[in-house]
């Protein structure tokens, strides 16, 4: 395979293997680049990319405007505070005017699910989604299974187990997706409240016990307890969360077993994650962060060659 | 002292000596020996309690009342309230809630557990969410661990229909048992007694069967949608204080598809009707209302093809101001516990047997909660009671322990004694000075 079959990339859902191994193989030559002592190519010089965040995001706007920086797009961001959304522009008004300014593609987070494949049917550039609400986060899931790919070699067979809030994270729907298509098993873990009624259909295991997740995985992807994205309480507290969710360096050690561990961002340390795991031998956290960049130059390399 | 409990009637289904005469020698809190009366040797120094025609099972259990401690000990607290316990008969009693603060933390549920006497065993029921205001679920998974048999608002029904959802999925975790007093209150809102004839001629606002059935309908619908798709245990959900024919029909029809539901009854919903409220008096006042003979009827072929589980006492102790008003200002509740038996034994023959009703205080209740079953055996904890059918006592200054005497019957004659409690190598005896055998 050469190249992806479409211009945007919404979700994992509308990938193939053979898409997501050709996007792996791309990232393989970008994490070289971006290990030189010149870490850019020209690969985009005539490219102009629009990051139109219109919710809060620190390291996914830097990781997408250094993959872009380094294959020499032009970059524009736009983020919703103090923007024209306040004066009640319509979402495919504001990304029109941002078009009219002659941009090849735009790079969309949004609270609302689908939005990215509302803004797709309406407009001429590419979309690449960087996490709609509660749906996917499909770059974010890239960059997970690479890393698992480097890690181990392979993600076939990988035994992952993903712990804490699947009802609110794109992570965990973007994950399952991906895992799934790359033939790793995964069991999902949290308290009954954060977990989707229909989980199961997602051909995933299902636990509601954090030893029993931890004694049968290889990887532990934990996610954010997202409290800004629950609308009413899922759980009694933060402190009886982390004593009976929370991952430390007393419960890994009693396991007998080594088990890599990744979390997508921002940590809530003493929440989900102890430090004493969050900095360990066994954690991969700031790899993920090194490989998302190489893994969104590979999809933005891949995505630009079809720009008209 | 050892005690000989002379020719008592054994009630314990476990047991070579069920509904015979025997002897019991309670030694050091161990039960140390169980014989034919004609077989049972002289002893010296022991200390022997015979009473024509008593009986003896299993200590009793009731799994709710409220001691109001902390926060309102001058209605109860928790040594008063184990005193009307011992003397309604109970060896184990699980509390409610609803005091100040309400019981939501580990603190709270220490507190219980540290000052419970070893008579009478007090077991905390924590909140299900905080304040017991329906809203936020509290850390119940903490509360299990730190010793709370079972989750319940207590008095506050679980209005909130995601808080409820929530819960019965939390509670999964740990097998749970989550409690709901079935009461949609927007119906209810002002209601002071039963929607029926007897509201009507006084001119009150009624709270309609309605109210009751619509709350469990909800709940059971919500228990099904968890089921749907269960996650480890399914969750346990008890419904308390049932008052109405439909809701026992209710029930019945959820038992008969599956789902794991129990329920109980207070001991007064089987006595009271709403005819029992002709003369304002605010001492019948209590929630859910007493309905109509033909939810009695109910309440009691539920108890007898054991679509009710448990019977409880409901004890809700009142200070005389709350009582003494007029009656739409009055609280609500009776003090149950020393009443409970003489109302067992008014139900007793008409299909339902001593036996069968006793399991609903012994058996079951420590079921749903998990706690240790007692039995009748040699070398067995004497954890017993030991109660007389037919004598008559009457309820009054002198024999009432509780720190209040909101009950209808206070100053009544009675059918029906407990005689003595046994556990923990702990007694309390009742025996002479209000007795008038019969």
């Amino acid at each position: 395979m050469e190249e992806l079959r479409s211009k945007h990339l919404l979700g994992i859902q509308d990938l193939t293997r053979e898409e997501i191994e050709l996007i792996f193989n791309t990232a393989d030559n970008f994490k070289e680049v971006i290990n030189r002592p010149i870490k850019k190519v020209p690969s985009l010089r005539d490219i102009t990319i629009a990051n139109v965040f219109f919710e809060n995001s620190t390291r996914t706007r830097l990781s997408f405007e250094l993959a872009e920086k380094r294959l020499s797009a032009d970059v524009v961001n736009f983020s919703s505070s103090g923007s024209s959304v306040k004066k009640g522009e319509t979402l495919l008004d504001t990304v029109n005017n941002i078009l009219a300014m002659k941009v090849d593609m735009v790079v969309m987070r949004h609270a609302s699910p689908g939005a990215p494949h509302f803004l797709a049917r309406n407009i001429q550039a590419n979309v690449v989604n960087a996490g709609d609400g509660t749906h996917e986060h499909p770059t974010q899931a890239l960059l997970d299974t690479f890393s698992i790919r480097s890690k181990f070699g392979g993600v076939e067979g990988k035994k992952v187990a993903i712990i804490g809030d699947i009802l609110h994270s794109r992570v965990a729907l973007s994950n399952i997706f991906a895992l799934n298509k790359l033939g790793a098993e995964v069991m999902v873990c949290g308290p009954a409240t954060l977990l989707p009624k229909h989980i199961k259909s997602l051909g995933v295991k299902v636990t509601l016990d954090l030893r029993e997740a931890l004694e049968w995985c290889e990887v532990a992807n934990v996610l954010r307890i997202q409290l800004e994205r629950q609308q009413v309480k899922y759980f009694p507290s933060l402190r009886e969360y982390s004593l009976y969710y929370g991952i430390n360096k007393q419960l890994l050690d009693s396991l007998n077993k080594p088990i890599t561990i990744m979390h997508p961002g921002p940590i809530n340390r003493g929440v989900e994650l102890n430090s004493d795991v969050a900095d360990s031998e066994h954690s991969i956290i700031l790899e993920q962060v090194e490989n998302g960049v190489a893994v969104r130059m590979a999809v933005l390399y891949l995505l630009a060659s079809k720009v008209k | 002292m050892d005690i000989l409990l002379k020719s008592v009637t054994v009630i314990d289904n476990e047991s070579p000596f069920h509904l015979k005469k025997a002897d019991i020698l309670i030694k050091k809190g161990m039960i140390a020996h169980i014989a034919d009366p004609a077989d049972t040797p002289e002893q010296d120094g022991v200390k022997v309690i015979e009473v024509q025609g008593a009986y003896v099972s299993a200590g009793w259990m009731d799994m709710q009342a409220n001691f109001n401690d902390p926060g309102h000990e001058y209605k109860e607290d928790l040594e008063s309230g184990s005193l009307a316990a011992a003397a309604g008969g109970f060896t184990e009693v699980a509390l409610m809630p609803n005091t100040h603060p309400v019981v939501q933390t580990k603190n709270d549920i220490l507190y219980l557990k540290r000052r419970s006497g070893s008579l009478v065993r007090l077991y905390p029921i924590a909140a299900v969410t905080k304040d017991a205001q329906g809203e936020e679920l509290t850390e119940m998974i903490d509360l299990h661990q730190a010793g709370a048999v079972a989750f319940s608002d207590g008095s506050q029904p679980l209005w909130h229909t995601q808080v409820m959802l929530k819960a019965l999925q939390y509670v999964q975790k740990f097998d749970g048992l989550l409690i709901s007093r079935p009461e949609d209150q927007y119906l209810n809102m002002f209601g002071t007694m039963h929607e029926g004839v007897q509201s009507t001629l006084l001119g009150m606002k009624g709270m309609p069967t309605l109210a009751e059935t619509v709350a469990i309908e909800r709940d059971l619908s919500l228990l099904a949608y968890v089921m749907e798709l269960t996650i480890g245990q399914p969750p346990r959900l008890h419904f308390s204080n049932l008052s109405a024919a439909s809701s026992v029909a209710l029930i019945r029809k959820a038992k008969a598809m599956g789902l794991p539901v129990s329920c109980d009854v207070a001991a007064h919903q089987l006595y009271f009707d709403e005819t029992a409220l002709a003369d304002f008096d605010t001492h019948y006042k209590v929630n859910p209302p007493f309905r109509t003979a033909e939810d009695i009827q109910a309440l009691k072929e539920g108890l007898l093809d054991d679509t009710i589980d448990v019977i409880v006492s409901a004890h809700q102790p009142q200070d005389e101001e709350s009582k003494k008003c007029e009656f739409d200002q009055a609280a609500f509740g009776i003090t149950g516990l020393q009443t409970f038996f003489p109302i067992l034994a008014s139900i007793l023959g008409e299909n339902l047997s001593l036996e069968h009703l006793l399991r609903k205080i012994t058996v079951a209740p420590r079921a749903l909660l998990k706690l240790q079953v007692p039995s009748i055996k040699v070398d067995a904890p004497a954890n017993l009671t030991v109660f007389h059918p037919e004598q008559v006592w009457k309820l009054d200054h002198t024999t009432n322990f509780s720190k209040s005497k909101n009950n209808p019957l206070f100053g009544k004659e009675l059918k029906g004694k407990v005689l003595a409690i046994f556990h923990e190598q702990q007694s309390w005896m009742g025996l002479s000075s209000y007795d008038r055998s019969r």
